[in-house]
């Protein structure tokens, strides 16, 4: 819905034909073995990959996004497709953060992720996105999950960098995480951050902070929203409720590494009540 | 025939005055039972005085109301002057999924059952199938009564954001220790600012509607656990 436009306008062409920004799709298909999930349609255009899937702990199938230019530009059009089919159980994740770089003469850089599961689990734990002052972004994640599917995801942000007192003071954001249930819409969260901004400061906006992630996890219950609430993680920067039975946690810190902890702390909290396993964190978190 | 019709529609001489009965806090729906998250603003400190209070209202007002209920409620309006109900029932479920908390859904499900049976028990038969429906929110309906009263997208929504600020500054009256006048010094200033606003969400694009409030979203969720409370979200 939200690059549809967009996606007609670059869509179509080449990354040849566009010297400003880089036009990459990336496509994944994954199908039940008998004893594991396997990465069974694998398809790239331009520089967005995975490395060669590896199972770390049995059936689940692991998968480390690589986006080799190490940050996102203006102009850039990155475009992510998976499909998982019955009875599989993917994990994808990314080895370091997406910077996300200032944007030059007001030109956007599109992000399009779609995750499509039928009958299937997966784990969306893609490390955060750090969006340098000045970025324009548009990014959408849309996850399509029916009754059988069981889904635990995050999507963490940090406007500037505060390690380099970098505030975002300029640009223009637009985050969507979409979640839709058969087809009908679950959760539809689109926040606008624009650079310099009175939501930066206000106490109903980012309340002074600079790094905000949200969790939302599938089918859940009012016992999954107690345990979850029981970690008594930072009441000033946590929190957690149930919609429609979707577990939805939002966080909101000072940096990204209190931020990650966080809902690391979340995730290995739900991960054996949802998906009956135990809490492994991906090695390439710690490295 | 169609023309006169069109201009009775335009000028029709009882629209502001049901625009005044669908916004009244008289209207039995309900709505002062809920404050959306600002008992918790209170609790937590954040909204202590006039001030303080003034500039979480036209905050959230500015950066969620109008870019996100009023757009939906615009399309929802247009669907319903155009009797196309599907395209309503689309939009409510869009709203209701963009409600990031339990309490806010139960809340403006609540609403939209209630205005639902009131519009049912004034004659308005469409309303009918919405007293009970999983995707009924205030908004739709609200968008209902004011199409089918002849009054026009932009007064609905100056109407509904003018409720909304309304009902605000009644529950930051119940929470803290400020008097009628004070609720009427807040209101006086917030009510120049609706116009504007409702001009730009009708310019809208699909992809341009957000919010940009994600503390009161966490004030609502955490209102879910606070250990005293005088409304329901």
């Amino acid at each position: 819905m939200i690059a549809d436009s967009t996606l007609q306008s670059t869509g179509s062409t080449s990354p040849m034909t566009i010297p400003q920004g880089w036009y990459a799709r990336l496509q994944l298909g994954f199908t039940a073995r008998e004893h594991c999930t396997v990465l069974s349609h694998r398809q790239h255009a331009g520089p967005l990959l995975v490395q060669r899937p590896f199972y770390p702990e049995g059936a689940p199938c692991h998968v480390y996004l690589i986006h080799p230019p190490g940050g996102v530009v203006a102009g850039d059009h990155i475009e992510l497709n998976a499909s998982l089919a019955s009875g599989t159980h993917a994990v994808i994740t990314t080895p370091a953060a997406t910077k996300f770089y200032r944007a030059a003469h007001g030109r956007q850089a599109v992000i399009e992720q779609h995750l499509q599961l039928n009958e299937a689990t997966l784990e969306w734990l893609p490390q955060e996105s750090i969006f340098f002052n000045g970025t324009a972004v548009r990014m959408r994640t849309r996850i399509d999950l029916d009754k059988s599917s069981r889904f635990i995801g995050w999507e963490m942000a940090c406007y500037g960098r505060r390690a380099s007192r970098e505030t975002f003071d300029e640009g223009d954001l637009h985050q969507a995480l979409e979640v839709w249930l058969a087809g009908k819409p679950l959760l539809l969260d689109h926040l606008r951050i624009q650079g310099g901004h009175e939501m930066q400061q206000a106490k109903w906006g980012l309340n002074g902070r600079s790094a905000l992630g949200s969790l939302v996890a599938y089918p859940a219950t009012t016992a999954d929203v107690s345990a979850v609430r029981d970690l008594a993680l930072d009441v000033q920067a946590f929190s957690c409720t149930l919609v429609d039975g979707a577990l939805l946690c939002r966080c909101l810190c000072t940096d990204g590494a209190e931020l990650k902890a966080m809902l690391q702390q979340v995730w290995a909290c739900l991960r054996p009540r949802l998906l009956d396993r135990p809490a492994v964190p991906p090695r390439i978190w710690v490295t | 025939m169609r023309m006169i019709e069109s201009q009775r529609a335009e000028q029709d001489p009882l629209a502001l005055l049901r625009l005044c009965q669908l916004v009244s806090p008289a209207l039995p729906v309900g709505a002062y039972n809920f404050s959306q998250g600002l008992e918790y603003a209170v609790h937590a400190g954040w909204v202590h005085d006039e001030a303080t209070t003034q500039s979480w209202v036209l905050g959230i007002a500015r950066h969620t109301v109008a870019t996100l209920d009023l757009p939906l409620l615009i399309r929802m309006h247009d669907a319903w002057s155009r009797d196309n109900e599907n395209q309503a029932r689309y939009w409510s479920a869009y709203l209701l999924a963009s409600r990031e908390t339990e309490e806010l859904r139960a809340e403006e499900r609540h609403l939209g059952r209630s205005l639902a049976k009131v519009l049912v028990s004034l004659g308005m038969s469409d309303a009918g199938p919405w007293c009970r429906h999983e995707q009924a929110s205030y908004a739709c309906l609200f968008a209902l009564a004011a199409a089918r009263w002849l009054v026009s997208a932009e007064q609905a929504g100056q109407g509904y954001l003018w409720a909304w600020c309304e009902n605000q500054v009644l529950a930051a009256l119940k929470l803290l220790p400020l008097g009628q006048s004070a609720g009427q010094r807040m209101l006086n200033e917030l009510l120049p600012c609706i116009p504007s606003l409702v001009t730009a969400a009708t310019r809208l694009a699909d992809e341009e509607i957000s919010m940009a409030s994600p503390s009161h979203g966490m004030a609502s969720a955490w209102h879910e656990t606070q250990y005293t409370r005088l409304f329901r979200s």
